[in-house]
C-alpha cells in the first residue's frame, strides 16, 4: 500500500518536476484519494482525486468540522451570525471550514480566529478551501485572511498552481466544502447562489444541513428559508450543531447575546422595541417612537453605546 | 485722418476696457486692416462695419483704413465693437466730428442694414467703462434697461447707425429708452426649464427634508443617497423655493455674472438664488468652465451664490467629479491659459443624488454583494464625498405619509437662521456656519463642555477624519440656528453626526 502511495507521488512528481520543485519551495503537501487520511471518505461522489494542502497545522482536519457558508450580500445580522457562530464552534473545539468568500464565508472564519486560542491543546482551527491554485489569492481583499488561516489551520485546493479564479469552479469547489464538513451551516442566502449549491452537496452527502431562518423582507434570507422549507434543520440554537456532531453537551446554550454595558434610557427601549429585529430608516423610527429627531439621534446612540444595535448605509440595525 | 472710440470686451465674467483706433490713410491703395489680437467675430466686423454704413447711405473711405484694438496684447472676443469702429470710421473720415466722441463709450453689434444689435454682458460691460471714466455710454436698444442698472453713467440707448449719427450731432433727440423690462419673470438665475416643485407637494421623508433645509441654512454640501423613484429629484427641485433671497451686494455680483455669460438679464437685478442642475454628460469646461476660445464661466460659477444639483452623480465622468474639487475648497474657480490666468468666482451649495448601489435598492432590500457595492462606490473618489457634510439615506415614504410643511415655512426658518449666523459672524470673514474655518472653529462655535466630550465619544466611535469632526460640528451650528437657540445640544450634535452616515458603505 505504501509502495503504491510512493509511486503515485513519484509519478505526480515525475510528471511535472516543475510542479514537484514549487510544491518543495511552497511547503505544499499533496494529499491523495487513496491515502488512508484523505479528508473526504471514498464512498462520496465526485471526490477530487487529490488535495493540494498548505498550512501550519494539517491536524485541524482530524478535529471534528463544520462547514459555514452563505452569500457574499450579506446583511450585518447575517455577518454578526457568521462571526459569533464561527467562534461558538472554534471555542467547543470544531475546525470551521469555509469557501474564504467575501461576506458570510470571511465573516465565519474571521470569528472562528477570534476565538482560536482558547483551548490550546485541541486541534481545532480554520479550513479555507480554494477554487484557484493556492498560490493565488481571491478575492484580493482577503489576503491577511488567508495568512492568518494558513497560519492557524490550513488552505485546500484541488487545482495546481496559477489556476485563476474562474465562474464554473466556484460550484464545483462547493462540493469539496460539503464534503469536509461533517455538518454543514447556511446562514444567509439568496434565493440563487452559490451556497444553495454547498446545501445541495451536503444533502446528496448525508450531511445533516442547517439554516438560519430570516425575514421574509430579507432577500438574503431568502435561501435559508428555502432550505427550510425543503427539509433543512433551522438554526435556532448553535448548541444543536453541536448535538448533530455527536458532542452532545445537554444544555442549550443559546446565543450569546450583548449584554448590556449599562442601563438604557426609556427613549432607547422604545427605538429597541420599535426596530423589533429588523433594520429600519430613522424617517420610520421617528413615526414609529414618536420621538422628535433630536431625541431620537440621542436614543439611537445609546442603543449603538449599549451594543443593541449598529448603523450601517444609513439604517439602524438591532444586533 | 485719425479717431479713438471707447469700447469695451469681455474677459472671463469680467470686462475690459478697449480702444477702438480708426485712421483713415490720405494716400495708399483702398484696404481694412484690423489688428489688435482680434478673434473671428471681431475680425468679421469689417464685413458689417462697411456694409453697415454704406446701407445707412454714409459714405465709405475708399483709402487705406487702419483699426487698431488697444491695449494689443488683450484678446478681443466679441461682435460688441462693430459699433466702435463704425463710429470711429465715420469720425476718422470726417462725417462725424471727434468731439461728440469724448467721454463716450460704445457698445453695439451691427447688421448689414445699419441696424443696431443687442450684445452679451452689458452690465458688465457698461460698469467697466463707468470705472474707466465714461460719462455716457451708447448702447443697442436692447440692452439699454440692463445698462441701467450701472449708476452714474448716461445710458444713450441706439436702433440704427444713421440715427445715431444724427443724435450724436444734435440734429434729432435721442430714443426713449424702453421704459419698463419686457419680461421680468424670465429673468431667475436657473438652468433653463429646471422645474420648481413646492416642498408642501412632497410626501414624507422628514429625514432628507431636513438635511435639505440644514443645506441651504448653513451652507452645507448634501449628498442624499436612495433608490431610484425615492424622492431625491424631487426634493432637490425644491431648493429654489427655500434659498433665501440674494442681498443686494450679492444680486449686483450674480447678475454680473450672468450677463457676462450671455443670459438674458432685463432691466432688474437678479433677485432669486441661481439653480443649476447640469446633465451628467457634462464636460469639465462646462461644470468649472474655460472651453476654447474665450474662456467661459461653467455650471460651477453660474451657481456661485446659489445651488448647484448634480442628478445622478455617479453617473458623471470622474475626472470632471474631480474638477470641482478645488473650487469647492477655496470657492473660485482657476483657469490658466498660456498667455492669462482668470479666476471665476464659483461659492455654491453643493447638492447631489445617487444610488446607493447597482440594484438601487439599498438597504434592506439590496441584493447586491460587497464586491458589486465597492465598485460601484468606487465611482465617487473619497476625497469628493468627504467634502459633503450631509450625507442622508432618503427613505421610500410610504403611499399614506403625509404632506410636508410648505416651502414658505421652511423657508422662513431658513430666513432667520441665516439672519443668526450674519449677526454672529458680523466681524468674521465668512457669514455661513458651513464657512467657518477648521483655525476658528472653538472659538467660533463653542460647545459646552458635555456636548463637547459626547462629540468627541460620537467622533471615536465612527472614526471621523478631523474634517469630519469639524463639519459635524458647523451642521450641528446650523441645526441649533434653526431651532433659534444659542445653545448647540447634544440632540443638534448628534442628529448632526447622524447626518453625515456612511451611507456608500
Amino acid at each position: 500500500m505504501n509502495g503504491d502511495l510512493s509511486t503515485d507521488r513519484a509519478l505526480a512528481a515525475r510528471g511535472s518536476p516543475g510542479l514537484a520543485r514549487t510544491m518543495a519551495r511552497r511547503g505544499t503537501r499533496m494529499l491523495l484519494a487513496s491515502d488512508p487520511d484523505f479528508p473526504i471518505s471514498d464512498d462520496l461522489p465526485q471526490r477530487p482525486g487529490r488535495l493540494f494542502m498548505e498550512g501550519d497545522r494539517p491536524e485541524v482536519l482530524r478535529a471534528p468540522r463544520v462547514a459555514i457558508v452563505g452569500t457574499r450580500a450579506a446583511t450585518p445580522h447575517g455577518l454578526a451570525d457568521a462571526r459569533a457562530l464561527g467562534a461558538f464552534l472554534a471555542g467547543a473545539g470544531v475546525s470551521v471550514v469555509s469557501g474564504l468568500a467575501i461576506g458570510i464565508d470571511g465573516a465565519a472564519h474571521h470569528g472562528a480566529l477570534a476565538a482560536a486560542g482558547v483551548r490550546g491543546d485541541d486541534p481545532a482551527g480554520p479550513i479555507g478551501v480554494v477554487a484557484t491554485g493556492l498560490d493565488i489569492v481571491y478575492p484580493r481583499r482577503h489576503a491577511t485572511l488567508f495568512e492568518r488561516v494558513r497560519r492557524h489551520g490550513v488552505l485546500l485546493g484541488e487545482h495546481s498552481f496559477g489556476v485563476p479564479p474562474g465562474r464554473a469552479r466556484f460550484p464545483v469547489r462547493n462540493r469539496i466544502i460539503a464534503a469536509l464538513g461533517d455538518v454543514v451551516v447556511v446562514v444567509e442566502a439568496t434565493s440563487k447562489g452559490g451556497s444553495r449549491i454547498t446545501a445541495d452537496r451536503a444533502l446528496d452527502y448525508g450531511r445533516p444541513v442547517f439554516a438560519m431562518p430570516g425575514s421574509r423582507r430579507n432577500p438574503a434570507a431568502a435561501g435559508c428559508n428555502a432550505l427550510i422549507a425543503d427539509g433543512a434543520q433551522p438554526l435556532l440554537d448553535p448548541s444543536d450543531i453541536l448535538l448533530a456532531l455527536g458532542m452532545t453537551q445537554g444544555v442549550r446554550r443559546g446565543w450569546s447575546n450583548p449584554t448590556p454595558k449599562r442601563s438604557m434610557t426609556s427613549a432607547a427601549v422604545l427605538v429597541h422595541r420599535a426596530l423589533a429585529g429588523e433594520p429600519a430608516h430613522p424617517d420610520e423610527l421617528a413615526v414609529r417612537t414618536g420621538l422628535p429627531p433630536g431625541e431620537l439621534a440621542v436614543a439611537v446612540e445609546d442603543l449603538v453605546d449599549a451594543g443593541f444595535a449598529e448603523r450601517s448605509r444609513g439604517f439602524v440595525w438591532p444586533t | 485722418m485719425l479717431a479713438s472710440v471707447r469700447s469695451a470686451v469681455l474677459v472671463g465674467v469680467d470686462a475690459h476696457p478697449v480702444h477702438v483706433e480708426v485712421h483713415v490713410a490720405s494716400h495708399g491703395l483702398p484696404a481694412y486692416n484690423l489688428v489688435g489680437l482680434p478673434d473671428a467675430a471681431v475680425r468679421e466686423a469689417r464685413e458689417r462695419v462697411r456694409a453697415a454704413i454704406l446701407s445707412s447711405g454714409l459714405e465709405w473711405p475708399q483709402r487705406r483704413i487702419t483699426v487698431n484694438l488697444a491695449p494689443s496684447g488683450l484678446r478681443k472676443t466679441g461682435a460688441g465693437l462693430d459699433l466702435p469702429a463704425a463710429l470711429g470710421v465715420l469720425a476718422a473720415n470726417g462725417a462725424l466730428p471727434e468731439t461728440v466722441l469724448e467721454g463716450v463709450g460704445v457698445i453695439g453689434e451691427l447688421g448689414l442694414d445699419g441696424s443696431i444689435r443687442s450684445v452679451p454682458g452689458t452690465l458688465v460691460l457698461v460698469d467697466a467703462l463707468r470705472q474707466a471714466g465714461a460719462t455716457s455710454v451708447l448702447i443697442p436698444m436692447g440692452n439699454a434697461a440692463e445698462a441701467a442698472l450701472v449708476g452714474g453713467v448716461r445710458i444713450l440707448p441706439c436702433r440704427s447707425l444713421a440715427e445715431t449719427r444724427a443724435c450724436l450731432k444734435d440734429e434729432s433727440p435721442w430714443p426713449d429708452p424702453p421704459s419698463q423690462p419686457a419680461e421680468p419673470t424670465a429673468t431667475t438665475p436657473h438652468t433653463p426649464d429646471a422645474p420648481v416643485v413646492e416642498l408642501g407637494d412632497v410626501r414624507g421623508l422628514p429625514g432628507a427634508r431636513r438635511a435639505l433645509e440644514v443645506a441651504v441654512a448653513g451652507g452645507h454640501h448634501l449628498l442624499l443617497v436612495g433608490p431610484p423613484g425615492a424622492g431625491k429629484t424631487l426634493l432637490a427641485q425644491c431648493l429654489p423655493s427655500i434659498l433665501p433671497p440674494l442681498t443686494d451686494d450679492e444680486a449686483l455680483e450674480v447678475t454680473k455674472i450672468h450677463s457676462a455669460a450671455g443670459h438674458p438679464v432685463g432691466g432688474a437685478l437678479l433677485r432669486s438664488r441661481p439653480f443649476r442642475a447640469p446633465h451628467h454628460t457634462a464636460s469639465a469646461a462646462a461644470l468649472v468652465g474655460g472651453g476654447s476660445g474665450r474662456p467661459r464661466p461653467g455650471e460651477a460659477t453660474l451657481a456661485h451664490r446659489g445651488a448647484l444639483f448634480l442628478d445622478e452623480l455617479g453617473e458623471f465622468t470622474p475626472r470632471v467629479l474631480d474638477a470641482l474639487r478645488q473650487p469647492l475648497e477655496e470657492r473660485v474657480v482657476r483657469i490658466s491659459r498660456q498667455h492669462s490666468a482668470l479666476t471665476f468666482p464659483a461659492d455654491f451649495l453643493l447638492v447631489a443624488s445617487t444610488n446607493p448601489c447597482p440594484c438601487g435598492l439599498g438597504p434592506p432590500g439590496c441584493t447586491c454583494n460587497e464586491a458589486l457595492r465597492a465598485r460601484y462606490r468606487r465611482r465617487l473618489s473619497g476625497p469628493l464625498v468627504d467634502r459633503f457634510d450631509l450625507r442622508v439615506a432618503v427613505g421610500t415614504a410610504p403611499p399614506d405619509a403625509a404632506l410636508g410643511p410648505p416651502s414658505a415655512e421652511v423657508a422662513a426658518r431658513v430666513a432667520q437662521a441665516v439672519t443668526r449666523q450674519r449677526a454672529r459672524y458680523r466681524n468674521a470673514a465668512w457669514r455661513r456656519n458651513a464657512a467657518v474655518p477648521a483655525g476658528a472653529l472653538l472659538s467660533g462655535i463653542p460647545l459646552s463642555e458635555e456636548v463637547d466630550r459626547i462629540l468627541s465619544e460620537a467622533a471615536r466611535r465612527r472614526q471621523w477624519s478631523g474634517r469630519g469632526l469639524a463639519g459635524v460640528r458647523r451642521v450641528a451650528r446650523t441645526l441649533a440656528d434653526l431651532d433659534d437657540t444659542d445653545d448647540v445640544t447634544v440632540g443638534h450634535v448628534l442628529l448632526a453626526a447622524g447626518m453625515r452616515e456612511d451611507v456608500l458603505a
